[in-house]
């Protein structure tokens, strides 16, 4: 006999996880992430992806990919610091930086990746970090990272923010604000203007996760600082290309200091391979297409506009939602659930967020507009919405 | 079928309707100056709230474990319970004492129920604790006068709802505060609330952050093992400090993780990650003071009422706090304690001491391994 069984745990923990619904159940997608895709053998109208623009699927985005293999071959080799570091790399963090009016920008495995990497250095012993109650899992990984004393303040709340900053003003060395630019699961924007203004009294750094307000907000998508005209207060500004610019990594941008001090301390971006050829020539080519076609924003605040209003005046309550993230409240985790199921039988995909994601009485379905969409499809999703909503007593 | 234990004191609440503060020991008073029974009823409201909420759903039916007649059988026979899902396992005699309360826990306890629901007040609530000795989760239905223990649901129907989460998986086990008036006194004018114990209850977990919940949801146990890193730490970091630990399950949690041997419902006293006096009364610890020119407190606030002075720690008194400084005390607490306290109180018996609080407005709260978050104070 062993001393001990090595993995039986593991059965547990997951059984555990089944009997209280928190297992994760996946589908699958049969082809491309698109308006109108194929999950689990059903042609159904994406309303969940967090590809806003439809570019996963742009002409241009996809001939850059091809192409890049034919001249770079399928993976880089290396880490970016040895020798995975690729021209493709370098003119994709000149493009970044020249689309976000910056200085400079670096390149990281995922969004997750920069959070994760970036945050334990920019703060420790002495300092303290002051971020969102609501900020993203990865916001929180990193921040754990740290040695600094964290403050969390009230969600979107610059009058808790600047009780905190005033609390910590009179010890801290350095003082880091994170908030994320757009909050994934209401749709709300940050007050990334007025936060910028309270911290900088303070001398604060100021750390923007935009994941969703890249490609959505601002002049051009160039996110939540450009909508707030506030670029040069932001200090250090996280994206995703994951997200509406159609591909998968993230990066960081703001001046050349932070570049050369975040490609030197973080970790997570040293120690791992670089992202393939093929990635970093895509999202190079995402950034020319949101350059220079302008029409993909607009049809997504197009879409996002008609679809809010539609479900408003058919009586939906969807939440306080600014951006194209559009939740559809529906009080108990049992009703958003078969809600969901319904959806899904009428051919549309948009997944119920219950508890414990939210708070129990605020399950809802979590509806992200797509560019992609024509009115007719956005119509058929809505006509489902209305007939499940009497169907199941939503709607009077 | 689940168990659960279900006891219902039916003389809890006579005292208040006419004017007595309690129930302990006045009962016969209390039903002379004409008191009404108002467990019963509340604790028949309970359990046909609860028919209501499950009559469509197969997991959700309970085998009842209960006392005979007006201590719970008869309470739910009125509700319209079946018969069949009733087991009566203690029969009271005429009339009902703290010791049938106590041995219908145990006898509940005996045959397998996961779970106390108890109808009563902060009296009955203390004698199902002793009883349950922190062997199964209770819950109280509040029918009682005084309701400052931390277990009690804020009404029949909101009981009724609780257990149902609980039956479908979706409440957490915490620890509360058992708190009592000593009612003698209060009938003569004084307010003298005591910490009596502490049990296991339901919680309602309480998202830490939002994003993915999934991965972030952490355990009341993690963060208790975090809390202690943090104030390991701090003990390291100042080593010429006194830290007056006050009572409660937070700290007392906090304090044995650290390896420090601390009474569950006294202050006590830490030097350098070493305890140095236990369980101190307010001599004891100005005695302490005289030889520790630089000290700290560290308090939980009481869940929900959110007192941090005055309750349940009076031997910190006003002479006291004025030695180590307002400003050195510091609080904890989970963040699932705090989700359910909206507010921070100081009852001192010093208003120039609580005024020195209150103008504060906001106090860092340690929820976490060095981490904190605003909350508000007020009268």
């Amino acid at each position: 006999m062993s001393k001990r069984d090595p993995t039986s745990w593991m059965r547990a923990e997951y059984e555990a996880l089944v009997a209280q619904s928190l297992d994760w159940k996946l589908r699958v997608l049969q082809g491309p992430s698109a308006p109108r895709s194929v999950v689990d053998g059903k042609n159904v109208i994406m309303l969940c992806s967090n590809n806003y623009l439809n570019l996963s699927n742009h002409p241009k985005v996809k001939r850059a990919a091809r192409e890049a293999i034919k001249t770079h071959g399928a993976g880089s080799g290396s880490v970016r610091p040895i020798a995975g570091n690729m021209d493709l790399h370098e003119e994709l963090e000149r493009r970044i930086a020249r689309f976000k009016h910056r200085d400079a920008a670096l390149f990281f495995m995922s969004g997750f990746a920069g959070n994760a990497g970036l945050i334990p250095q920019l703060a420790g012993e002495g300092d303290a970090i002051l971020t969102d109650e609501l900020n993203h899992g990865s916001i929180i990984d990193g921040v754990r990272l740290t040695k600094a004393q964290r403050v969390i303040y009230r969600h979107c709340d610059v009058t808790d923010l600047e009780r905190a900053l005033k609390e910590v003003d009179s010890w801290a060395k350095k003082i880091l604000v994170i908030t994320d630019g757009v909050f994934s699961m209401d749709g709300d924007i940050a007050p990334v203007g007025d936060i910028a203004r309270v911290g900088e009294e303070f001398g604060a750094m100021i750390y923007v996760d935009d994941a969703h307000g890249e490609g959505v907000l601002g002049d051009g998508g160039r996110g939540v600082a450009s909508h707030f005209h506030v670029e040069e207060k932001i200090q250090i500004e996280l994206g995703t290309f994951s997200k509406a610019l159609g591909v998968v990594g993230g990066y960081v941008a703001g001046s050349n200091e932070l570049r050369n001090y975040a490609l030197n301390k973080s970790r997570t971006w040293l120690l791992s391979g670089s992202h393939p050829p093929a990635v970093a020539a895509a999202c190079t080519a995402a950034i020319d297409v949101l350059e220079t076609e302008p029409r993909h924003v607009k049809k997504l605040w197009s879409n996002t506009k008609y679809f809010k209003k539609r479900l408003v005046s058919m009586g939906f309550d969807i939440g306080r939602s600014e951006t194209p993230i559009t939740p559809v409240m529906l009080g108990d985790s049992a009703t958003a659930k078969r809600f969901s199921e319904r959806l899904f039988d009428e051919g549309v995909f948009a997944l119920p967020i219950v508890f414990p994601m939210v708070a129990k009485d605020r399950a809802r379905i979590r509806n992200i507009v797509n560019a992609g969409l024509r009115r007719e499809d956005l119509d058929e999703a809505l006509a489902a919405y209305e007939k499940i909503g009497k169907e199941l007593k939503v709607l009077a | 079928m689940r168990r659960v234990g279900f006891v219902v004191n039916p003389i809890a609440g006579m005292g208040g309707r006419v004017g007595l503060k309690g129930t302990d020991g006045v009962a016969n008073e209390a039903q002379a100056a004409g008191a009404e029974p108002i467990a019963g009823p509340r604790a028949q409201l309970f359990a046909r709230t609860f028919l209501e909420l499950s009559k469509h759903d197969e997991s959700l039916r309970v085998r009842w474990q209960t006392c005979g007649r007006a201590m719970g059988a008869a309470p739910l026979r009125g509700a319209g319970v079946s018969e069949e899902t009733i087991e009566v396992v203690h029969t009271p005699g005429e009339r009902t004492t703290a010791d049938d309360t106590r041995r219908g826990v145990d006898a509940c306890i005996g045959r397998g129920a996961e779970l106390l629901l108890f109808c009563g007040g902060d009296g009955t609530a203390r004698d199902v604790a002793e009883a349950a000795k922190d062997r199964i989760p209770i819950l109280g239905i509040p029918a009682g006068v005084k309701m400052h223990s931390g277990l009690f649901a804020v009404s029949p129907s909101v009981a009724a709802h609780l257990l149902v989460s609980y039956l479908r998986g979706q409440l957490r086990i915490g620890a509360a505060e058992i708190l009592d008036l000593d009612e003698e006194a209060y009938r003569k004018g004084e307010w003298r609330v005591r910490l009596f114990a502490t049990a296991k209850t339901l919680v309602e977990p309480n998202l830490v952050a939002g994003g993915k919940v999934m991965i972030d949801e952490v355990s009341e146990e993690a963060i208790r093992g975090e809390l202690a890193v943090h104030f390991s730490e701090l003990f390291e970091n100042e080593p010429d400090t006194l830290f007056l630990l006050g009572p409660g399950s937070t700290l007392n949690s906090i304090a044995t993780a650290i390896g420090i041997d601390k009474t569950l419902l006294g202050v006590d006293a830490v030097v350098g990650s070493k305890a140095v006096a236990k369980d101190l009364n307010e001599k004891g610890i100005l005695d302490l003071l005289d030889h520790h020119p630089k000290a700290k407190l560290v308090v939980s606030p009481i869940g929900a009422q959110g007192f941090i002075l005055g309750r349940g720690n009076l031997q910190v008194s006003p002479a006291v706090l004025r030695r180590i400084g307002t400003k050195n005390v510091i609080v904890v607490a989970t963040p699932a304690k705090l989700a359910m306290t909206p507010i921070l109180r100081v009852d001192t018996d010093d208003p120039a001491l609580d005024d020195e609080f209150h103008k504060r407005e906001y106090l860092f709260v340690v929820i976490g391994y060095r981490t904190s978050k605003l909350h508000p104070i007020q009268r």
